[in-house]
C-alpha cells in the first residue's frame, strides 16, 4: 500500500510541475505576441496613447514579466483586483484575469462555458462508446459478412465527413426543413432552465460529435477483437469447448476494453477543452466557442485561461488514468 | 456614426380602425400584449448594453425601445415623422436660453429604475459623467465631452476625467458647473461651451440617460444595466442568449412613448448563430415570431428580392429593401495627396458599375453618391454640381486630362502616382469582396495612368489603423452616417481637425481656413433652414476640393418572421422600430 501511496504522491508532484510549466509556457508565448494587452482594453478610445498608457499602469501591464506572472499565479489562489477606485474590478479566486472585451472575470466565463462542454462531451462519449463498441463487436463477430461491410461503410462515412458538415446536414434536414421539428435551431438551453428543451437542444450535437468518434472506435474495437482472437489463450478457450459468445464476453472483450478505456479517457479530456466545430455549428456556448472567439478577438486573458485549462484537463486526466492503472496493475507502481 | 447603423423604410403599424378591418377581412389580429419575440443574430453579444456605450443606430433603437430611456427620443413613426424629437423622460423637448448655450429639461413624475428608485436629475448627471471616463466607458458617443462647458487639459482632453478618476487634478468642480440640478432634483440644466441649437437631438443619445451610482459597476455595467423602460434583463450570457422580461417597476403613465407599445411579454435574443443557419431559419419561417438583427448573406438576397430590389411574393409582407443612413466613400489623405487634379482624376477613373455589380447590384446596394450628405437628410441636402461629366463606367478622357494638368501643377506627386514601384496607396479592410474590388480599382485607374496599390488591413483593426495619421495611406475606404438628422454630425465630423472621423486630414489644405469659418458659422446658426443651406454649401465645397471620392448612398435589407406585426423602418436610427413589433 505504501508503494501505491508513494506512486500517487510522485504522480501528483509531477502533475503540479507540469501544470506550472504549462502555465509558464503559455504566459511566455502570449507575452511574446506582438500585441499590447493595454491597447486591447479601451475599444476605439485606444487611438488615444494617453488612455493606453493609463490603462497599462492601472492594470499592471507596465510591470516586468516575472512580476506579472507572479501576480497571475497568486491570483489563482487569492483572487485579484483590476484597477482601483470606483471602477475597480474584483475577480474571486481562482482569478484567471479579466476580459475587457466580454466585460467579465475570465473565471466566470469559464464557469459558464465548461458545463456546456461537459454536457456535450459526456453525452457524446456515451453515444459513441455504445455505437462504436457495439458496431466494432458486430463487425468483428461477422467478419466478411454484410454486417461487416455495412459497418465498414459507416466507418468510412464517419471518418470522412467533417464535423461541421455533419452538423449542418442535420440542422438543415432535421431542424429547418422538417416541419414541426422538435429540435431547436437557435442554440442551447441550460438544463436548470428547461431540462426537456436542454435534451432536445443537445441531441443533434451529441449525434454529430459521436458520429465521428463512433466511426473511429468501431474500427479500433474491431481490430482489437480480431487481434486478440488470435491469441493463444483464446485458442485454448475454444479448445476447451467454450462458446463463441462466452469467449467474446469473458476473454476477448475484457482484454480489448483496457486500451479502449484509455483512449476514451484521453478523447474525453481533449473534448473538455472544447469541441470547437460542433459548438460553433450548434451555437453552444462552450469552451470551444469561448476559445475560438477569444482568438478571433485577440482576447488575451481568455486565450491564456482556456489554453491552461484545456492543457490541465489533459494532464490531470492522464494522472487519473495512471493512478487507476496503478490500482489495476501493480507493475506500474515500480 | 461610424458603424452599424442600418436603415429601412417599410411596412407600418396600422391604425386601430384599419387593423380591425384588416383583421375581419384577412384574419390578421390587432397587436396584443403577449407572446415572445425572438431576435436572431450572428454576433456573440451586443456591442454594448451600457447606455453610455451604445452608439450604433440599431443598438440605440433596440435598447431605447425596451430598456434605456433618456431625456428626449425620436418619435416612433415611419418616414420623416420618425425624425421628430419628442420628450421621453423629460416633460418637453428642452428649453434653450443664453443663445442656445443653456438647455434645461424637467423630469416627468414616476420615472424609476427597475429597483423602484425614482430617477432624479443627479442620476442623469452621474450617467453623463461616465461619458468622460474614456478609459473605462469606451466606444460611446462623446458629444457631452465636446459640448459641455468644461475646460481642456494641457493635452487637449477634457479637464474632467469622469467619476472613477482618483487623480487630484480631476476637475470635478467644472463638471458640477456644467450640469446643475434643481433643489427638487427634477430639473437638469446643461451649460454648453458654444451655442447648440439642436442639443435636444443630442439628448436622444442613451448616453444622456440615467445611471444609479450605487449600481454602477464600471466596465461590468455593460452586462447588466439597470432598466428604466418597460423591460428589464432577466439573463444575459454572451454567445448564448439575452432574455428580457417585463419591468414591474415601470409605470406606463410616466412613458407616453412606450405606454401602448410594450407588446411582447418576453424578448429573447439568440446570439452566435451561424450566418447560414440564421438566414435559413428566417427564410423558412422556422420560428414565425423571429426577427433577424443582421443583414442577409449576399448569397441569400436573391431568394428574397428580385432584380429591381423588391421582395418576391413569398416575402412581400416580411422583408424590406431601403436606403440606410450611410454614405460610403474613399477618403483622400489630403496631407499626402495634396494635389486636387490627381484626387479628381482618381474619382473620374473609378469604375462604379463594376464595383457595385461586385457587391450585388445597385438595386440592393445603392446609388452613386455625389457627396457625404444623403438626400434622406432633406434640409441639408442639395445635389452637388461640377461633376456632371463623371460617368458610372469611368470617364477616362477626363481623368487623363486631369493627370496631364497634375504633371505641371504637382510634378512630384504625379511622378509618384504614375510610378509602378510607388503609386497611390489605398487602405481597405481585408475581406474577400474588397480583394476583388481592388482588382477593379487597379484596372480602371490604370486606364488614366494611375498606379493603385492596396494596403489590406485586418477588418477588426481597420479604423484603429487608418485613424492613426502616422499609419494612414493616401486613401482610405470609409462610411459614415449622421448621428441625427442634422449634417452638423457629418461635415464637422469628417472635415474638421476636431472632428471624430477626420480621415481626410485636410487642415493643411489652403482651402481649409475658409471651410472652417463656414463650419463654425453653421454650427451656431439658429435658423435650421439657413443652417441646412450652409451644410449643403459646405458639402459642395468639400466635393469641389475632392476631400473624399464619393461612393454609394447605400441600401440595406431587413427580414422578419410571418408571425411578427408592426414592423417598419425607423429612419433616424436606421433600423426596424423594435418597440413597435408584436406577435400576431
Amino acid at each position: 500500500m505504501s508503494g501505491l501511496l508513494t506512486y500517487i504522491s510522485r504522480r501528483l508532484m509531477i502533475t503540479i510541475i507540469i501544470l506550472l510549466a504549462v502555465s509558464f509556457t503559455v504566459y511566455v508565448i502570449f507575452a511574446l505576441l506582438p500585441y499590447d494587452p493595454a491597447a486591447l482594453t479601451c475599444g476605439k478610445n485606444c487611438n488615444d496613447p494617453g488612455i493606453i498608457a493609463a490603462n497599462r499602469i492601472r492594470l499592471g501591464y507596465d510591470k516586468p514579466f516575472w512580476v506579472q506572472y507572479w501576480i497571475f499565479l497568486t491570483g489563482l489562489f487569492v483572487g485579484r483586483d483590476f484597477g482601483s477606485g470606483a471602477a475597480a474590478i474584483h475577480c474571486d479566486a481562482p482569478a484567471f484575469g479579466y476580459s475587457f472585451q466580454q466585460h467579465a472575470c475570465v473565471t466566470d466565463l469559464l464557469g459558464q462555458a465548461l458545463p456546456v462542454t461537459v454536457y456535450l462531451a459526456i453525452g457524446a462519449l456515451i453515444l459513441w462508446l455504445i455505437v462504436g463498441i457495439g458496431l466494432g463487436i458486430i463487425s468483428a463477430r461477422f467478419r466478411g459478412k454484410i454486417w461487416d461491410t455495412l459497418s465498414t461503410a459507416f466507418v468510412l462515412v464517419g471518418t470522412s465527413l467533417p464535423t461541421f458538415l455533419t452538423g449542418l446536414i442535420l440542422i438543415v434536414f432535421l431542424v429547418i426543413k422538417l416541419p414541426g421539428s422538435p429540435f431547436p435551431a437557435d442554440g442551447y438551453t441550460a438544463p436548470e432552465e428547461d431540462f426537456g428543451q436542454f435534451l432536445l437542444s443537445m441531441v443533434l450535437p451529441w449525434v454529430t460529435l459521436a458520429f465521428a468518434y463512433a466511426a473511429i472506435y468501431t474500427r479500433f474495437v474491431r481490430s482489437q477483437i480480431l487481434e486478440i482472437s488470435t491469441e493463444d489463450y483464446i485458442r485454448t478457450a475454444k479448445a476447451k469447448g467454450l462458446s463463441d459468445r462466452m469467449i467474446l464476453g469473458k476473454h476477448t472483450l475484457r482484454a480489448a476494453l483496457a486500451p479502449i478505456v484509455t483512449m476514451a479517457g484521453l478523447d474525453f479530456a481533449g473534448l473538455l477543452g472544447g469541441a470547437i466545430l460542433t459548438e460553433a455549428v450548434f451555437n453552444l456556448p462552450g469552451m470551444g466557442r469561448l476559445s475560438l472567439t477569444a482568438v478571433v478577438d485577440i482576447d488575451l486573458p481568455v486565450i491564456v485561461a482556456t489554453t491552461i485549462v484545456a492543457a490541465s484537463i489533459v494532464v490531470i486526466m492522464n494522472m487519473i488514468l495512471d493512478i487507476v492503472y496503478a490500482f489495476i496493475d501493480p507493475r506500474v507502481r515500480v | 456614426m461610424l458603424i452599424g447603423k442600418k436603415t429601412v423604410r417599410a411596412a407600418i403599424a396600422v391604425a386601430a380602425a384599419s387593423t380591425l378591418a384588416g383583421g375581419l377581412l384577412t384574419g390578421c389580429s390587432a397587436p396584443a400584449s403577449a407572446g415572445t419575440i425572438t431576435y436572431l443574430t450572428h454576433q456573440d453579444a451586443w456591442t454594448h448594453a451600457d447606455p453610455q456605450r451604445n452608439y450604433t443606430g440599431r443598438d440605440i433603437a433596440w435598447f431605447g425601445s425596451y430598456m434605456n430611456r433618456t431625456l428626449t427620443a425620436y418619435d416612433r413613426a415611419k418616414g420623416a415623422a420618425g425624425s421628430a424629437v419628442v420628450p421621453d423622460m423629460a416633460t418637453d423637448t428642452g428649453r434653450a436660453s443664453n443663445g442656445n448655450k443653456t438647455w434645461e429639461f424637467t423630469l416627468r413624475d414616476g420615472v424609476t429604475f427597475e429597483d423602484g428608485k425614482a430617477v432624479t436629475c443627479e442620476d442623469i448627471k452621474y450617467g453623463v459623467s461616465r461619458t468622460f471616463a474614456t478609459d473605462v466607458i469606451t466606444d460611446g458617443p462623446t458629444y457631452a465631452i465636446g459640448m459641455l462647458d468644461i475646460p481642456s487639459a494641457a493635452d487637449g482632453s477634457s479637464a474632467y476625467k469622469g467619476p472613477y478618476s482618483t487623480d487630484a487634478s480631476n476637475d470635478v468642480a467644472s463638471f458640477d458647473k456644467a450640469i446643475t440640478c434643481s433643489a427638487d432634483h427634477k430639473t437638469i440644466t446643461f451649460n454648453l461651451k458654444r451655442p447648440v441649437g439642436d442639443f435636444n437631438y443630442t439628448t436622444t443619445y442613451l448616453s444622456f440617460g440615467p445611471v444609479e451610482k450605487a449600481k454602477d459597476t464600471g466596465d461590468q455595467y455593460d452586462m447588466h444595466p439597470q432598466s428604466t423602460g418597460p423591460y428589464k434583463i432577466k439573463s444575459y450570457v454572451a454567445k448564448s442568449q439575452m432574455v428580457l422580461v417585463r419591468n414591474t417597476a415601470w409605470k406606463a403613465d410616466s412613458d407616453p412613448l412606450r405606454a401602448k407599445r410594450a407588446f411582447p411579454d418576453k424578448i429573447v435574443v439568440k446570439f452566435g448563430l451561424t450566418e447560414e443557419v440564421r438566414d435559413q431559419m428566417i427564410l423558412n419561417d422556422t420560428n414565425k415570431d423571429a426577427v433577424s438583427l443582421d443583414a442577409l448573406l449576399p448569397t441569400n438576397l436573391t431568394a428574397v428580392f428580385d432584380d429591381k430590389g423588391n421582395p418576391v411574393a413569398k416575402y412581400a409582407s416580411r422583408a424590406i429593401n431601403v436606403y440606410d443612413p450611410y454614405v460610403r466613400y474613399a477618403a483622400f489623405n489630403v496631407a499626402k495627396l495634396n494635389c486636387l487634379p490627381i484626387r479628381q482624376a482618381i474619382y473620374y477613373a473609378k469604375d462604379f458599375t463594376s464595383l457595385i455589380t461586385l457587391s450585388g447590384g445597385q438595386a440592393l446596394n445603392g446609388d452613386p453618391a455625389d457627396g457625404v450628405i444623403k438626400p434622406l437628410m432633406g434640409l441639408d441636402y442639395k445635389k452637388v454640381t461640377g461633376y456632371e461629366d463623371w460617368s458610372v463606367n469611368g470617364n477616362f478622357d477626363k481623368a487623363k486630362a486631369l493627370m496631364a494638368q497634375a504633371k505641371t501643377e504637382c510634378p512630384a506627386l504625379y511622378a509618384r502616382a504614375t510610378d509602378p514601384k510607388q503609386g497611390i496607396t489605398y487602405d481597405i479592410a481585408d475581406t474577400d469582396t474588397n480583394k476583388k474590388a481592388s482588382a477593379i480599382w487597379i484596372a480602371s485607374e490604370a486606364k488614366a495612368g494611375i498606379v493603385m496599390k492596396f494596403n489590406f488591413i485586418e477588418a477588426g483593426k481597420y479604423y484603429a489603423v487608418v485613424l492613426d495619421p502616422t499609419k494612414q495611406g493616401d486613401m482610405s475606404a470609409a462610411g459614415w452616417a449622421p448621428d441625427w438628422a442634422n449634417a452638423s454630425t457629418v461635415i464637422p465630423e469628417l472635415f474638421t481637425k476636431e472632428g471624430g472621423f477626420p480621415l481626410s486630414q485636410n487642415w493643411d489644405d489652403p482651402a481649409y481656413a475658409e471651410f472652417k469659418k463656414g463650419v463654425d458659422a453653421a454650427l451656431v446658426e439658429p435658423d435650421r433652414k439657413k443652417q441646412g443651406q450652409d451644410w449643403a454649401a459646405l458639402n459642395q465645397y468639400a466635393m469641389d476640393q475632392m476631400w473624399v471620392a464619393p461612393g454609394v448612398f447605400s441600401k440595406t435589407q431587413e427580414i422578419w418572421g410571418s408571425g411578427i406585426g408592426g414592423a417598419f423602418f425607423w429612419d433616424p436610427q436606421g433600423s426596424l422600430s423594435f418597440g413597435d413589433l408584436y406577435t400576431k
